[in-house]
């Protein structure tokens, strides 16, 4: 059986006195997208540090493909990452195509002219290929950084806040670009502070806080464990005498109730004694990804695990 | 040799030739400029000699070796220290670069832009050599001539890219430049022959590698040297060793996080 493409485990990492990143553990799946969520200075990039090598554990284990890489990433581990960070780099001199010949020369590949053609289409470059990075737009430059991490076909894909200040139109096409990697069979890990877009895109997620793991699981599982469903019925008949525990609000023939999401709807509709032929419109709510987030990082503490 | 081993090293080592190459203004004319006038200044203006030749023909090797060193330490020290502040050294500590491809690839190219520098500053040299005595000066040992210059470019590169790796800003990098560049190399023979100080300031002299490095290149061209020249070949290869090793030490102790 092929080995998982991550696995951590227990990870700690202190700077001095400061717990960055607390007993964290996680496994990524071959061809799982996974998003490390989380408010800023929750850990989510030293956690990436540590797995790509810019930063020493302080404890724990990281295996790549069944491989322990915690204080070695040998050359055959480096080929099977592609980090893409959170901040721009200038590369001043170069140009794009210029950038991408070097990055690929510094994973072995010397000729890699298709390769890079076809990340350049693929990532709307190719016109740009040959500005220098300073005068590239900052989408651009975020998509460069992008295209660096993939020139030596990684089977394990980094993305550190790949979306950060860009623009809504080449978010989505990003977002296809790493579904493409996904259907390949490419490990995908990232951050992201688009919550909606990490609830569309993420086959599982983690929240941090302050270093430590206060959620994770299956990113749909999360949202029914986690969040509650907005039930909306505005009913032509009196609703004066309506009486139930998950009511929020009845006002103007409109019911407003807040339900688990297990919850099951015919058992509400039944409870409340309301007849269908009086119900005018019905709107249901599901918690959002955003729901968990703010109840695992303002409403409960402890660590919840789907 | 497999793949991982010498095209990432290649490919670095052609990255920091184009990058010099890209500001040759900067990284080729200015120090020529600088060599052009100190042999306006002191070599034409001086008619003295040195050690049986003319101070002009003292001077030229002096000042390409002067030049080589400069530029190789300058070459890595600048392009790690823009690295570092750009991030870009971030993506050798993550790519499959190792810590010797790195020393080695970055040495050379710094190497690369010291021997154009004292290839140029050589020419300049003949254009005054000839302009003064009507014939061009003749190279004695081209091979110990470009042992010397390679030999002490790869050491200067190689010290430049230890304490940019150790520099935590721009100020610690001008400070070592002024206080331990500048003054190594001025003391180390490049306007003046040894035997022309006191005892004692020869016996300090003595224990700057630079008047090794100096005297062999000037050895090379002329056939002079104040040193014994095996000596100066192995101060020359333990200089080399010493600055190497000093490399692998910061690249084990020293950041590549960006500043």
């Amino acid at each position: 059986m092929q080995k998982p493409p991550l696995v951590i485990q227990h990870l700690s990492k202190n700077y001095g006195s400061l717990k960055a990143v607390s007993e964290v553990s996680l496994e990524i799946k071959k061809g799982e997208i996974y998003g490390l969520l989380g408010p800023n200075g929750a850990g989510k990039t030293s956690i990436i540090s540590c797995i790509v090598g810019l930063e020493k554990p302080s404890s724990g284990q990281i295996h790549l493909f069944g491989q322990e890489i915690t204080h070695n990433h040998d050359r055959q581990s480096k080929l099977k990452i592609g980090f893409v960070p959170q901040e721009i780099i200038n590369h001043g001199f170069f140009t794009v195509d210029e950038i991408l010949g070097f990055y690929s020369g510094y994973f072995g590949i010397l000729n890699n002219r298709e390769k890079i053609d076809s990340l350049l289409k693929d990532l709307q470059l190719y016109e740009h290929k040959d500005k220098k990075v300073k005068q590239l737009s900052g989408g651009m430059k975020r998509r460069l950084l992008i295209a660096k991490a993939l020139v030596h076909d990684p089977s394990l894909v980094i993305l550190d806040e790949p979306t950060a200040g860009v623009d809504v139109e080449l978010r989505n096409s990003l977002w296809e670009l790493v579904k493409k990697l996904k259907d390949k069979g490419v490990a995908i890990l990232l951050t992201t502070h688009y919550l909606e877009e990490a609830e569309k895109l993420c086959d599982r997620v983690t929240v941090l806080d302050r270093g430590q793991v206060k959620a994770t699981g299956e990113t749909q599982g999360l949202i029914q464990k986690l969040t509650q469903r907005w039930v909306k019925i505005q009913y032509k008949g009196c609703v004066e005498n309506i009486e139930h525990s998950y009511l929020v609000s009845k006002q103007k023939g409109l019911l407003e109730l807040r339900i688990p999401s297990s919850f099951p709807i015919g058992q509400l509709f039944s409870e409340l004694q309301i007849k269908k032929e009086d119900i005018l419109d019905l709107v249901i709510s599901e918690g959002s990804l955003e729901d968990v987030f703010k109840f695992v990082l303002h409403d409960k503490g402890e660590n919840q695990n789907v | 040799m497999s793949s991982l081993t010498w095209i990432p090293f290649w490919v670095l080592f052609k990255r920091e030739v184009h990058r010099f190459l890209k500001v040759i203004f900067q990284t080729v004319v200015t120090p020529l400029i600088t060599a052009s006038l100190y042999l306006l200044i002191f070599g034409l203006s001086l008619n003295i000699e040195v050690e049986n030749v003319s101070y002009l023909a003292f001077l030229i090797p002096g000042l390409m070796m002067m030049g080589c060193l400069n530029n190789s330490f300058q070459n890595v020290s600048s392009s790690i220290v823009s690295s570092k502040f750009s991030g870009e050294l971030e993506d050798y500590k993550v790519s499959v670069l190792s810590h010797q491809q790195i020393i080695w690839a970055m040495s050379f190219g710094g190497v690369i832009r010291g021997l154009v520098v004292a290839g140029v500053t050589f020419l300049v040299g003949q254009f005054f050599y000839y302009h003064s005595f009507g014939s061009f000066l003749s190279i004695h040992s081209p091979l110990l001539l470009f042992f010397f210059l390679v030999v002490g470019g790869l050491s200067f590169a190689k010290m430049g890219l230890s304490v940019a790796i150790l520099a935590k800003n721009f100020d610690h990098m001008s400070a070592f430049g002024i206080f331990v560049i500048t003054p190594l190399i001025y003391l180390g023979g490049v306007f003046y022959s040894l035997d022309k100080l006191p005892v004692f300031w020869q016996s300090i002299s003595k224990a700057n590698p630079l008047l090794y490095f100096i005297n062999g290149v000037r050895y090379g061209v002329l056939g002079v040297s104040d040193v014994d020249i095996s000596s100066a070949v192995v101060v020359s290869l333990l200089s080399l060793l010493f600055f190497h090793l000093a490399g692998l030490f910061c690249f084990k102790k020293g950041s590549f996080v960006r500043w």
